[in-house]
Order: C-alpha cells, then sequence, then structure tokens
C-alpha cells in the first residue's frame, strides 16, 4: 500500500525508521519473552504514515480477516509524543491469557475471567508498547514517560465504524510489524499516533541517529 | 586473515550503519543482499570469509539462508545481526552453526569483537 501522506518522510527516513522500529520490536519481543514461555515470531515492520480521520478506513482494510477487534492504547510523552495503538482480533485475549496462566494460578483467584481477559491484552499491551516506545526513545536519544494502558475499545467492529478512535488531524505512523506468537496463532498490530510537533523531532533524530555511525 | 565479508540484510540502512562499524582501513571486499535468498546467492557465487546476516527478512527470512548457507558449506563463517534478541532465537541461531550473535543496532566494538571471533574461527579451519 503507498502512504496517504507520503510527503512527511523522506525514503531515507522511512528505512531509518523501519530499522529503528526492527530494533525497538525485538526488545519488546525478548521482553516478552521473558515474562511467559512464548516466542514471538516478528516480520518486516512497514511504515506507512496516515491523517487521524483515515485510521479506519485502513484498519479495515489491513485487518479485513478479522472482524472485530480490541483495542489497547497508551499514551507516551517526551519530545516524541503521542499515543501507541495495540489492535488484536477478538479471540486473541483468550489466547493470550492461557499462555500467561499455564500453572492455573490466575483462575483460583476470585477475578472474573472477562476481566482476567482484559487485563491480560492490558499487561500484553504495557510489556510490549512500553518495550517498543523505551526503545525508540533510548536509540533517539529521548526520555519518555507513559500514562497507564488501557482497554479502548472492546469487540470494536471496523467495517461498522466511521469514527476514529485517534483525532481527524492527528498523524497515524503505522507500523504494521506483526506479533505471531508461536504456540498461539495470535497476531498484533501496532501503531503510534503522534502530532505534527513531534514529527519535526522525530525527523531531526532519525538523522541525528544515522550521523552517529559517521 | 578475513578478506572479504558480505552484508545481509534487508534495510539499506542497516547495511550502511554496518559497513560504518566495519574498521577503518579495514581492506575487506564487502558484498551486499537484500534478502536471505539473494543472500544465498550471493554467498554461493563470491564464498566470503565472514557473512553478516540479519534474521527478518522478506522473501527468504534468515534462519532459512543460515540453513541453507551452512548446508552447502558446513564450515560457512556465519555471524547473525540482529534486533530479535529473544533467548530462543539466540538458541535457534546457534543450533544452526551460527558462530556468534550481534545484538542491533551495531557498534564499531561489537563488529570489531565478531571480526576477531569470526578471524580466530578462520584460523583454526585454516591450520586443521
Amino acid at each position: 500500500m503507498s502512504d496517504i501522506v507520503p510527503e512527511l518522510f523522506t525514503d531515507e527516513e522511512k528505512d531509518i525508521l523501519q530499522e529503528v522500529m526492527n530494533i525497538a520490536f525485538g526488545q519488546a519481543s525478548a521482553d516478552l519473552a521473558e515474562v511467559i514461555d512464548i516466542f514471538v515470531i516478528l516480520s518486516v515492520p512497514e511504515i506507512h504514515v496516515l491523517k487521524g480521520h483515515q485510521l479506519p478506513g485502513y484498519l479495515c482494510e489491513e485487518l479485513q480477516s478479522s472482524g472485530t477487534v480490541n483495542i489497547i492504547e497508551q499514551g507516551f510523552l517526551g519530545k516524541f509524543s503521542g499515543q501507541a495503538l495495540l489492535i488484536f482480533p477478538t479471540g486473541a485475549e483468550k489466547e493470550l491469557l492461557t499462555l500467561f496462566n499455564q500453572d492455573q494460578e490466575l483462575t483460583t483467584l476470585d477475578i472474573d475471567i472477562d476481566i482476567l481477559e482484559q487485563e491480560t491484552l492490558v499487561e500484553v499491551g504495557n510489556i510490549l508498547i512500553g518495550a517498543c516506545i523505551g526503545k525508540i526513545a533510548e536509540l533517539l536519544s529521548d526520555v519518555v514517560t507513559y500514562d497507564p494502558p488501557r482497554l479502548i475499545a472492546k469487540d470494536y467492529c471496523l467495517e461498522d465504524c466511521q469514527q476514529s478512535p485517534v483525532p481527524a488531524e492527528s498523524f497515524a505512523i503505522s507500523i504494521r510489524t506483526v506479533f505471531r506468537f508461536d504456540q498461539q496463532n495470535v497476531e498484533g498490530y501496532l501503531f503510534l499516533i503522534t502530532n505534527q510537533h513531534s514529527i519535526d523531532w522525530l525527523k531531526k533524530a532519525l538523522s541525528t541517529f544515522l550521523e552517529s555511525f559517521e | 586473515m578475513l578478506s572479504s565479508v558480505l552484508i545481509v540484510d534487508d534495510s539499506p540502512v542497516a547495511r550502511m550503519i554496518m559497513k560504518k562499524c566495519l574498521p577503518a582501513n579495514h581492506g575487506l571486499t564487502v558484498y551486499e543482499a537484500g534478502d536471505g535468498k539473494q543472500g544465498v546467492k550471493q554467498y554461493l557465487k563470491q564464498c566470503p570469509d565472514l557473512t553478516f546476516l540479519d534474521l527478518t527478512m522478506p522473501v527468504m527470512d534468515g534462519f532459512q539462508a543460515l540453513t541453507e548457507i551452512k548446508k552447502n558449506n558446513p564450515k560457512a563463517i556465519v555471524i547473525v545481526v540482529t534486533a530479535d534478541v529473544q533467548e530462543k532465537v539466540l538458541q535457534r541461531v546457534a543450533a544452526l552453526g551460527a558462530l556468534h550473535t550481534v545484538k542491533k543496532p551495531p557498534s564499531k566494538a561489537t563488529i570489531l569483537d565478531a571480526l576477531q571471533q569470526a578471524t580466530a574461527a578462520l584460523e583454526i579451519q585454516e591450520s586443521s
């Protein structure tokens, strides 16, 4: 798919961003693997930039076969600020809870199974988003703080959706890396939503990152 | 003594970073490939002393490429350069015969260390 906002990044900037994201996703997978015995298969990150109001249509196109989805959102604040959205097809929460609950400890707690599943999604989001954004910040010499992750949409039907989950005028950097969990057939998608100010900073930071190897 | 290296990575930026991390005046002939399939092809054509191999690539990933290279030449010296630093990944590439793994992003120090390890491995091969 070609970019919807093609002029925002040069090809070289997108290459650098792709490599930075590749490194960040690698870190995120390793962090998740430390928490649960899971092997995460990574795909090559694809970077696309679009405006917030274009996000529902884009998500619908990208996740066409998924039907409804659950969306975990976490805000991050630094020179690079915005929201990270981690999107899992509905059903992934059950698979992920199985992974977290291999010793059945969680189900002995007096907590509703739906709540446990939601909390699992939020915690997976926390780990993946935190590692990913943290690594981007580290590589680009930024420091970020985070809002708590939260489930902002449950069983969200992309095809019926006309309203974007993010501000219409924001920029969505779509990083179409798919996390595929080896034992469970679960795939997740990560999107970073940011603004013009952060994009300007990001472009400079990417250039500085590359110059650091000179 | 190493005389040639092959860098296999789908990212042109990653390949450029790798080249910048090689020591100054290294005197190495550097070959490049943009995915695993091209990497295997280049390996067979150029027979480099050392191959730096990324894992997450389109067309053919690094695991498959490593398997193919080792199938053709069990003595091939391959160092994996990857962002995917999961323990199971490190174990898998070691089992497939990678000499060493460098975590992305590489640095001049980690690449120098990798070159020294490859040189030592090559010397052992040549003396046996």
